[in-house]
């Protein structure tokens, strides 16, 4: 079965390694410039003392390339389209299905080779474009600590591999159970890019219970209390004297950014609002001498694992759960 | 004659498909010996794609039950090793050559002769090499064909395997049938629409007609069963008491009868004649457009070739006379 599935895929497989040799040339380049850039950066700041501005100071890299690697977010999607859903309707949809199932092999190992080799290619490719870009960006995680942004979180580390199983699969699914190649790629577009959305914006954020944090304003700089590192803000607000708890997340609007965390400026006392943009200093008095603290919930940085982890294994079940419908429905449908 | 004799290849009780709202075939019961020819013929949506489809394992059926070389047909190697399958459509991968193909078949069945294909091409003049989307749809069929044979199978069911071939490779490809039927181990049935063709070749008949079985059986013997009587207009009820009337035929002036013999015929007033396999079949398939009132009437097809119009099941191939 390998060899058929070699031979009839072949193709493929080759536009997707050079698609992904050219990619792995440009980002091995520019990357290892970026490293070195961010290092000498690092050790002049550090001479100077002024590492804590760094990241407000250093620009590393190009539009288009962050641009480009941003891009790779399709990759899965791509994969899903391009590769499952022509797998087995293509099949069906030729007729080729009734050579290969009167051939001395049952179904079952049909599907297993097939559908085994798309999977393993897909993990693949996801994985070599995540880790590249992972590399490629790991001076600007050190440098921003935006590890849990969307446009980061879901380009690097595991969970490109899991997104691109469940598209290979959510495209082998459709087509066996649409029989026809075209509709089968719509679908597996619409759902998959509908699904990550729902899973990214409403569901991510639960996965673990988020830590609560109050501060006090009088340290503008480097309060001691905030979370360390790239971690992820969920909300942020004010608790007033009597224990109110003012403004919801941090939504748009006027605000003031304190040490990052944005807080609006219509939950503040109106003589305290007045000191937001002269010394900070007076104006951490003034919320505290009015009893007023800063109110964050976020996700540590520690936890980024964990999240990915989580994340990975959830498009990976739903994967597993498309493949065992399709293996059901190839078994027992007429050809 | 062929001997009673011979182990069953194909045995089917009842067999039924029913897609959602269509009833593909009803209650089909055959029996096919080993080393028959047989010849499954039926207008067009009659049901033979179907029967084909469910003996090889590629559709379950609704009711009924099949056996096939001694066991349900299956997804199961050993069974699929056995059984040599041609879909009407010529399924193969486009883009692949013979040679592919070939190779293909030799990665997935236990005794693959892909020398045969090779000579069998070669002899033909269709490249090995090309792909098969850029070869004729004759050609593309001889390599089908061939792939078919090189399982080296003990049942091949082939659906109109020779529609997209012109006469001279029909005729060949028919005769080395019957050579590899003769070496022994095979059995075949091929559904055509060609009669000429299968009266060449077929020793054995599934005559289907919407989605029934309206003959199964060794075609001398069924040849041997019906007559034609031609005899003045008269009436013919004690005829029909007799034997089993299949198709009537009444002019003012002459009444042409096919039958089902049981035991002689004993009218002086009709003249017996011996009946050919095409009016045979298209007696049978005549009479399956009974059910409508509104079947077209005339002598139309009675002697012309077996080109079915497209239509419904039971079409009105060969619909003659006034036949209450």
């Amino acid at each position: 079965m390998t060899w058929l599935v070699w031979r009839q895929h072949r193709n493929q497989a080759y536009i997707a390694a050079a698609f992904l040799a050219a990619f792995a040339v440009l980002l091995l380049v520019t990357g290892r410039q970026m490293a070195s850039q961010y290092e000498s950066a690092r050790s002049a700041c550090a001479a100077a003392h002024t590492c804590a501005n760094l990241a407000n100071t250093l620009i590393l890299d190009s539009p288009v390339l962050s641009l480009l690697v941003t891009l790779t977010v399709v990759v899965p999607c791509l994969l899903g389209v391009f590769w499952g859903g022509p797998l087995v309707a293509r099949e069906l949809e030729t007729g080729t299905s009734q050579f290969a199932w009167m051939q001395s092999i049952t179904r079952t190992r049909w599907l297993t080779a097939e559908v085994g080799w798309a999977l393993l290619a897909a993990a693949a490719c996801g994985g070599a474009v995540s880790a590249l870009v992972t590399w490629w960006s790991s001076p600007l995680n050190a440098l921003n600590h935006q590890n849990f942004e969307p446009s980061q979180f879901d380009i690097q580390g595991i969970v490109p591999v899991g997104y691109a199983l469940f598209a290979v699969a959510l495209g082998i699914a459709a087509g066996t159970l649409i029989r026809r190649t075209l509709p089968a790629m719509a679908v597996t577009l619409v759902v998959f890019t509908f699904l990550r959305l729902v899973v990214g914006q409403d569901f991510r954020s639960h996965f673990l219970t988020a830590r609560t944090l109050t501060f006090s304003f009088l340290h503008p700089q480097h309060h001691p209390l905030l979370p360390a590192g790239s971690y992820w803000l969920i909300s942020a607000g004010l608790v007033g004297p009597a224990g109110q708890v003012a403004s919801g997340p941090n939504s748009g609007g006027a605000g003031l950014n304190f040490d990052g965390i944005p807080i609006s400026l219509g939950a503040m006392p109106a003589t305290c609002r007045t000191l937001v943009f002269q010394a900070s200093r007076e104006f951490g008095s003034c919320m505290a001498s009015r009893g007023y603290h800063g109110l964050i919930s976020y996700q540590p940085a520690g936890r980024y694992w964990a999240f990915q982890g989580i994340e990975t294994g959830v498009f990976v079940v739903l994967a597993a759960a498309l493949i065992a419908v399709t293996a059901i429905v190839v078994r027992r449908r007429d050809a | 004659m062929m001997a009673t004799s011979d182990p069953v290849v194909i045995e089917t009780r009842g067999l039924s498909k029913r897609y959602r709202t269509v009833t593909a075939l009803s209650d089909c019961t055959i029996t096919v010996p080993e080393g028959r020819i047989s010849a499954l013929i039926g207008p067009n949506g009659a049901g033979k794609t179907t029967l084909l489809r469910l003996l090889a394992g590629l559709a379950r059926p609704t009711s009924g039950e099949a056996a096939v070389l001694g066991s349900t047909p299956r997804q199961a190697p050993a069974f699929l090793a056995d059984i040599g399958f041609l879909a009407q459509e010529i399924p193969l991968y486009r883009r692949f050559t013979a040679e592919d193909h070939i190779a293909v078949g030799a990665h997935l069945n236990p005794r693959w002769d892909g020398k045969s294909v090779r000579q069998r091409l070669e002899s033909l003049g269709i490249p090995l090499d090309q792909t098969v989307g850029t070869l004729s749809g004759g050609q593309r069929a001889q390599v089908a064909l061939a792939l078919t044979l090189a399982k080296r199978p003990r049942l091949l069911l082939l659906d109109e395997p020779v529609a997209a071939l012109d006469p001279l490779a029909r005729r060949q490809f028919l005769a080395q049938l019957a050579e590899a039927v003769a070496a022994g181990g095979l059995t075949v049935v091929l559904s055509s629409h060609l009669l000429a063709d299968l009266e060449r070749t077929c020793d054995h008949l599934i005559l289907l007609a919407a989605a029934h079985v309206q003959l199964c059986g060794d075609i001398d013997a069924l040849l041997a069963e019906h007559q034609v009587l031609v005899g003045p207009r008269k009436d013919t009820t004690a005829l029909e008491r007799d034997h089993t009337l299949v198709q009537a035929v009444r002019t003012p002036r002459q009444t042409t009868l096919l039958i089902r013999r049981n035991g002689p015929v004993i009218d002086p007033a009709f003249q017996a004649e011996d009946v050919g396999l095409e009016e045979l079949v298209l007696g049978y398939m005549g009479q399956q457009a009974r059910p409508g009132p509104a079947g077209r009437t005339g002598p139309a097809g009675r002697t012309g070739p077996a080109a079915p119009t497209a239509g419904t099941a039971g079409s009105h191939l060969t619909s003659i006379g006034d036949d209450q």
